[in-house]
């Protein structure tokens, strides 16, 4: 890939500038914030996968919880609170909030390799998968690359 | 649910992730096209979801109702959602967007083909 991202120079994206150029004013996210484009460029992707799996583990969590809760409290309820954590971070891209996307960054991370451990090393405290089972198997692996994709753009756009 | 509907959506969905995809390795950004193939998709899926709820209200609903009606309202909203995000990002990574779109569409749609036959 040549040219995606940018950095260190500008905020704005310059791999396309011939584009971007007249539409750049209205991104919004131009000056100020402390982690301005973090939401911008390839981070517009990352927000989209982010709220994917929001409402895919929400949604699914949500049913569960409402119709069976007493077969899996334990993995129901971290299956809600791992659409929470993936909310909180497509949220906290798309608004610039870098702290905030660090934390749940670190949060997704851990989740994913305590309860992928966990549902590993003692499968009966995990009855019914939770997104985070088997560090992500029953959704091909995405949940464990997803925080490490977003810990690696945040640290590629931080800003001096 | 009706099959060739859901079959044609799926089909639909995949070749807007498929042209997005290219979209981006071109460098390009959003074009018309992938707002228009969006709309048409979404008017699908808005049919495809009145049939679904004539349906469950005649009672011809499989057992996972609640799974099935979270799986439409997701398919509904996703396209709209896309286009919004994505236009608002003038840059190769517009389309982009839409392809993450494009490709959560069949997975959502499958699953719901396989609830409504009662396999899963």
């Amino acid at each position: 890939m040549s040219g995606t991202t940018n950095g260190h120079d500008t905020p704005v994206n310059t791999d396309s500038g011939h584009e971007a150029g007249a539409a750049a004013p209205s991104s919004g996210n131009g000056h100020g914030g402390d982690g301005h484009g973090i939401g911008s460029g390839p981070g517009r992707v990352l927000v989209a996968v982010y709220a994917v799996f929001a409402l895919a583990a929400g949604s699914r969590a949500a049913v569960q919880i409402a119709r069976q809760f007493d077969e899996a409290p334990l993995a129901y309820s971290l299956s809600a609170f791992a659409a929470v954590v993936y909310l909180l971070l497509a949220v906290a891209l798309a608004m610039g909030r870098r702290t905030l996307a660090l934390v749940a960054c670190g949060i997704e991370l851990a989740g994913v390799l305590i309860v992928g451990t966990l549902s590993l090393a003692d499968p009966e405290a995990f009855p019914k998968a939770t997104v985070w089972s088997g560090f992500g198997s029953g959704y091909v692996f995405i949940p464990m690359v997803l925080p490490l994709i977003g810990l690696y753009w945040l640290s590629r756009r931080r800003q001096p | 649910m009706i099959d060739p509907l859901a079959i044609g959506l799926i089909v639909l969905a995949l070749v807007i992730a498929l042209v997005s995809l290219l979209t981006t390795a071109l460098n390009k950004a959003m074009g018309n096209l992938l707002l228009v193939a969006l709309g048409v998709l979404e008017l699908g899926l808005l049919i495809q979801a009145g049939f679904l709820i004539a349906a469950l209200v005649r009672g011809e609903g499989p057992e996972e109702t609640a799974t099935l009606i979270g799986y439409m309202l997701g398919t509904v909203v996703i396209p709209p959602v896309a286009a919004f995000w994505g236009v608002g990002e003038r840059s190769r990574w517009g389309p982009a967007v839409i392809a993450v779109a494009g490709f959560a569409i069949p997975g959502m749609v499958g699953r719901m083909m396989q609830i409504w036959q009662g396999v899963a």
